[in-house]
């Protein structure tokens, strides 16, 4: 079993081994002002890990995603629900979620830099605007999908409208809203850089800015190499709750 | 003659079903809408700075835009680079998918880096690519493909592998040449599968498109929105944004409708109001 499982393992392995040479073998045969050897790029990374300004990007970064995304939990998840229950509601709002879901959201970071200036609340709201639309969309398809026996059964035994919520609504639609939040997770990573990248810049947006203005490749690419490590962490991540609630979906 | 004897009394009142379905979700829409452009408007108007967009201003600028040469031109250099990029996409995306989904070998070698770039926030290469392609177009079309091009190629390679077996099976009890089972088996069969990336890919290709010009300031309609907005003519910049709201909503319905235009066979599940 191990050495089947290792075995599996093996081309994973040569490819990455194959990866890593081909960009050290590319990285030195060109100029370095356009690609560094992978050795170098580990090289810069250590530094700055251990010169102390990536952590604190790291942490500047973590937040500003944290309160953007929260806040998309917060208010998309309910109003997804409620959309679904109140039919009215839902069929003159759906049109415009689904416009603005199709809309790249990129677009109006202009607006938002004009309008609301350099602080941190712009940027959670871009953040949030990214984030938003995933996690109602997939909610109110969920909450759609309900069985009209179940509300009905709960509404012959005289289910108040909170224990229908809590008891019917909200753990039917909860792996709806993971599926959500698997999705959400990529665009928030986006909205994140782009919001660093065009509003005020911090971060790990404003690291990888930085590195490129000084013409510091290897900080480029050592900053890439990071926040594509901690995409492919997250996105692990929400497959892992997608699946773990999908256990309750039959 | 007995064939539409027959059909048309169903096709009429599956017409009228359809067409009593629409009214009695146009009036709740049109009253959303026009109580969320009310909203905004009275919002801009008591709260916000003149040069804020609103409804009425917004609206009043669409003609003058429209005919602005400033913003054809804009609109032509980004459909023209979407266009360009998404096609590329098509291209190299599938050859990639198809070789993914029908080998082992192939699919453990690259699976991995096709994953790690696609949870890649796109945005993050745009110093680099603007680095190696210079301030130009080439690094809009650069940021398009590399936008657009994970989610063709996964979404292919899963059509690929899910080709079922009989298929396969009978070509090969029929001695078909490897060509013919890839353009008529295997492509065909993973056509639903593109379609999807493609919506997926279209969306991701419009964003990239944007962020490329606001990075690299080349002309666009990113670029024009940016501008605009920098010089506070808000509601000239969002025509821009209106605009490539059309273009997201257009993708869609052109994915759907070629879904149901060419695949029949193939539903998504049809969601009823």
């Amino acid at each position: 079993m191990v050495v089947n499982s290792f075995r599996r393992h093996v081309p994973l392995w040569l490819s990455l081994f194959a990866g890593v040479a081909a960009w050290e073998i590319a990285g030195r045969s060109t100029s370095a002002a356009f690609m560094v050897p992978f050795s170098e790029t580990l090289v810069r990374l250590w530094q700055l890990i251990t010169r102390g300004e990536f952590i604190a990007q790291l942490i500047d970064s973590a937040e500003l995603f944290v309160t953007g995304f929260v806040l998309a939990l917060i208010v998309g998840a309910p109003l997804g629900m409620l959309l679904a229950r109140v039919r009215v509601l839902r069929i003159g709002i759906e049109p415009y979620i689904m416009t603005l879901y199709a809309t790249p959201m990129v677009a109006l970071i202009p607006f938002i830099l004009s309008i609301m200036g350099f602080g941190f609340a712009p940027k959670v709201l871009v953040v949030f605007l990214f984030t938003v639309f995933p996690v109602l969309y997939n909610t109110v398809e969920g909450a759609r999908s309900i069985k009209p026996e179940l509300i009905e059964v709960a509404k012959s035994f005289r289910s108040s409208e909170w224990a229908l919520w809590r008891e019917v609504m909200l753990p039917y639609t909860l792996p709806y809203t993971m599926t959500g939040v698997r999705q959400a997770i990529g665009r928030a990573l986006v909205g994140m850089i782009a919001a660093e990248f065009f509003l005020s810049s911090t971060g790990l947006g404003q690291l990888i800015m930085g590195a490129s203005q000084d013409f510091d490749t290897a900080g480029v690419f050592a900053s890439i190499l990071v926040i594509g490590l901690i995409g492919v962490g997250l996105t692990r991540l929400g497959l892992n709750i997608e699946q773990y609630f999908a256990r309750w979906r039959q | 003659m007995a064939d539409q004897t027959l059909t048309a009394p169903v096709s009429a009142g599956r017409q009228q079903a359809a067409a009593s379905r629409w009214s009695g979700s146009f009036v709740p829409r049109l009253l959303t809408g026009i109580a969320i452009l009310l909203t905004w408007e009275i919002v801009v108007r008591a709260f916000a700075p003149a040069y804020v967009a609103k409804p009425s201003t917004v609206l009043l600028a669409i003609p003058r835009v429209i005919v602005d040469p400033a913003f054809l031109q804009a609109l032509g250099a980004t459909l023209w680079a979407v266009t360009e990029g998404l096609a590329i996409t098509i291209v190299v995306g599938t050859a990639i998918g198809v070789l993914m989904g029908r080998s082992d070998t192939v699919d453990r070698m690259i699976r991995v880096y096709i994953n790690g770039f696609n949870a890649l926030p796109m945005i993050i290469v745009l110093p680099l690519f603007s680095l190696w392609f210079g301030y130009s177009p080439a690094t809009r079309i650069a940021t398009i493909i590399f936008a657009a091009i994970f989610a063709i190629t996964m979404n292919v390679a899963d059509g690929a592998r899910s080709v079922p077996r009989e298929y396969l099976e009978v070509a090969r009890a029929f001695r078909s040449p490897r060509m013919s089972v890839l353009t008529g088996i295997v492509l065909p069969a993973s056509m639903p599968y593109l379609l999807a990336g493609f919506r997926l890919a279209a969306g991701r290709a419009l964003i990239g498109a944007v962020v490329a010009e606001f990075f690299i300031s080349a002309g666009g309609v990113g670029y024009y929105i940016l501008y605009n907005s920098r010089s506070y003519h808000h509601d000239e910049a969002f025509v821009g944004v209106l605009l490539l709201a059309g273009f997201g909503v257009g993708f869609e319905l052109l994915v759907s409708w070629a879904t149901q235009r060419f695949m029949p066979w193939y539903r998504r599940d049809e969601k009823s109001n």
